[in-house]
């Protein structure tokens, strides 16, 4: 049995799902992308970071203010990370090919292991550690797989986090085909997985996108693994007792069904 | 504090299939690891005059089952050749809906990137550069249509994926799970490795008192699980336990004290229901870099206690180069061939023995003994760590 206490979510639309405008594609006009700036983050540590490494920070940040809770809280082997991404990596991944010299220092920035890590040594998080490539259908299997950490009790808590950036590879998303809509939006979300009454069941749909999936989508754009994140947000955010998800990625559709989640536990942003 | 999982039930693993550079199917594979073939050579693939090292595990030719076209993409030719390599061993017999495909890797379909990007690139490049391409290619190759997942723990990937494929067994996501790991040889890869100065001008000699490095390799490798009350006829052994975990220490080095790597270890023996005193083998990670192999020993010290001197521990990296997606598969594998037919490969390159790595690392040549449970240890970028414990069949 599994609750999820909060989601902190960022998105080019700002922090929050307040953020979120009603129509994002009205809202975009012209724009195709919706960027978020490099977050300015303390530290001499952070000063090699890739952008997509701090926004995974930041998301954890928005979702620890949220919910009242300290770094300490949720940092040692008790806490496990499992990161999603679609194409989080595709920055790193050009910038080193198209460098006439390889970087000492910015090849291990190219792995997609490289957004949980600096989030895990920022958090000093060394529990349970899975990185899942892949869109919307990829986040709902981490959510599944933070679930079984937890009832399992290899974790008291999990944090399910996804980093979508767009803007260095925009010519590239403009050219493939999978790609769900638009306008691009890039997002950094992070949901807290913990113990609890609450039911995740998780399975193969043919049905069509939940209303909460078709809202995050209407509202906040094409954001690839974020999108369950801020369904999630969205639902705990407006109070229901059953959160009903879809993810959808390369022609495959996966439903979460959340029953009481326990929402009404959740202290929300102001 | 240590965190120790709760013991969860063991999975079948029925059969396996591989491609690498010291054989293109599981039987050559295995043979070269006992009689210690040695895969390493000069890359020709692609142009490394500009690079410090230009040798790895290259893979010189790859064969399909007949009547198949080779995919562009070669991290799919090389997944595509260890899935019929698997399916000649076993067939895939199952719903399509109910059979999951779980493939972990380091690079995924990065070669395509630099195709995507190169001004005669094609649209189907960009899509092909995403990480997930080629095991999306590999389920539509297998006809499969249920869970599909693409995990990237660095080089830990390849014992991630079979972790995450047993658990949709145990949730009954799948009556089937195909998992294992793959990566390419590419010039993305070996342009970062020469860069980081990781990659030896020597041989590569794990654990050994003048080991200088790392050389890289390419690889796939699968195998085929099922949960134990469906799995008939033969099968290869059984995973007990599983645990990935974090250092949360560096972006690329492992944690000076190995600190992950141990949770994963406990992790795992705690998953299968085991201690330290009842593992038989180890199959380390063993790159042959300073670094890696004196945290591994200690490590495995730590875990192991007081019987860590007994206990065969062996690298297969000096033969095949660090396939990284699929080295931890490959191991694996070779650790239930190992129970299977009692003999344990040697660490190639293993010569001369350092007082930081005092254990005994099977040198010379491959040793008579049928280990009943194997530990399987894995390291990557990103404070990556994962451990695997096995059981092979009975004899």
């Amino acid at each position: 049995m599994t609750d999820l206490q909060a989601v902190g979510v960022i998105t080019g639309w700002g922090e929050g799902v307040e953020a979120l405008p009603a129509d994002a594609a009205r809202a975009a006009g012209s724009r195709s992308l919706l960027a978020i700036e490099r977050p300015r983050l303390d530290g001499e540590r952070f000063r090699r970071a890739t952008r997509e490494c701090l926004l995974g920070v930041a998301a954890v940040r928005a979702l620890l203010e949220g919910t009242g809770q300290r770094p300490a809280d949720i940092a040692g082997d008790g806490t496990g990370l499992l990161y999603v991404t679609a194409a989080g990596y595709g920055a790193s991944n050009r910038a080193f090919v198209e460098a006439s010299t390889a970087g000492t220092l910015h090849f291990p920035y190219t792995a997609p292991s490289a957004v949980p890590a600096e989030v895990a040594i920022e958090f000093g998080l060394t529990g349970a550690y899975v990185i899942f490539v892949g869109g919307a259908t990829a986040t709902i299997e981490a959510l599944a797989h933070a679930g079984r950490l937890v009832q399992r009790g290899e974790c008291e808590r999990v944090l399910v986090l996804s980093v979508e950036t767009f803007a260095e590879c925009e010519d590239l998303h403009a050219r493939g085909r999978w790609l769900l809509g638009r306008p691009l939006v890039e997002a950094a979300a992070c949901a807290l997985v913990v113990h609890g009454e609450g039911r995740l069941a998780i399975g193969d749909t043919t049905s069509e996108s939940s209303a909460l999936t078709a809202e995050a989508r209407r509202r906040a754009g094409e954001t690839l693994a974020c999108e369950p994140l801020i369904a999630l947000a969205l639902g705990l955010e407006s109070g229901d007792d059953r959160l009903h998800v879809t993810g959808d990625w390369r022609g495959r559709r996966l439903a979460a069904e959340w029953a009481s989640p326990r929402p009404a536990r959740t202290e929300r942003r102001s | 504090m240590t965190r120790e999982a709760l013991r969860v039930d063991p999975v079948a693993i029925v059969a396996a299939g591989a491609v690498t550079p010291i054989g293109a199917h599981l039987d050559a594979f295995w043979s070269g690891l006992v009689e210690g073939r040695d895969g390493i050579s000069t890359i020709e693939r692609f142009r490394v005059d500009d690079l410090r090292v230009g040798r790895a595990g290259e893979i010189k030719r790859v064969t399909l089952a007949s009547g198949d076209s080779a995919p562009e993409c070669r991290a799919t030719l090389l997944l595509r050749a260890a899935a019929d390599d698997l399916l000649r061993r076993s067939p895939l017999a199952a719903d399509p809906a109910r059979i999951a495909v779980v493939v972990g890797t380091a690079l995924g379909g990065v070669e395509q990137l630099e195709r995507a990007l190169d001004k005669a690139g094609r649209p189907s490049h960009a899509a092909a550069a995403l990480y997930d391409s080629p095991g999306r290619a590999l389920a539509r190759h297998l006809g499969s249509r249920g869970p599909e997942l693409t995990v990237s723990t660095a080089c830990a990937s390849g014992a991630t994926a079979l972790g995450v494929g047993a658990d949709l067994l145990r949730d009954d996501r799948a009556d089937l799970v195909v998992a294992g790991g793959y990566d390419v040889l590419c010039r993305f890869v070996m342009r970062g490795f020469d860069a980081l100065r990781s990659l030896t001008r020597e041989r590569v000699r794990p654990f050994d008192r003048r080991r200088s490095g790392l050389l890289l390799g390419e690889g796939a490798a699968l195998v085929l699980m099922a949960r134990e009350a469906d799995a008939r006829g033969p099968r290869l052994g059984r995973l007990l336990g599983h645990a990935s975990t974090s250092d949360g220490a560096h972006i690329a080095a492992p944690h000076p004290e190995g600190r992950g790597l141990l949770a994963a270890v406990r992790g795992a023996l705690g998953q299968a229901g085991l201690e330290a005193r009842d593992v038989d083998f180890v199959s380390a990670h063993g790159t042959g870099t300073a670094l890696n192999d004196r945290i591994e020993t200690t490590v495995l010290k730590a875990a192991l206690g007081p019987r860590a001197g007994q206990i065969p521990v062996n690298s297969i990296k000096g033969g095949l180069g660090h396939t990284m997606g699929a080295a931890a598969t490959l191991e694996a594998i070779m650790c239930l061939l190992a129970a299977r037919d009692g003999i344990v490969p040697p660490t190639l390159g293993y010569e001369e023995a350092d007082p930081a790595c005092d254990l005994d690392y099977v040198p010379g040549s491959a040793r008579r003994l049928r280990p009943r449970v194997s530990l399987s240890t894995s390291l990557g970028f990103g404070g990556c760590n994962a451990a695997l414990v096995l059981e092979g069949a009975p004899a």
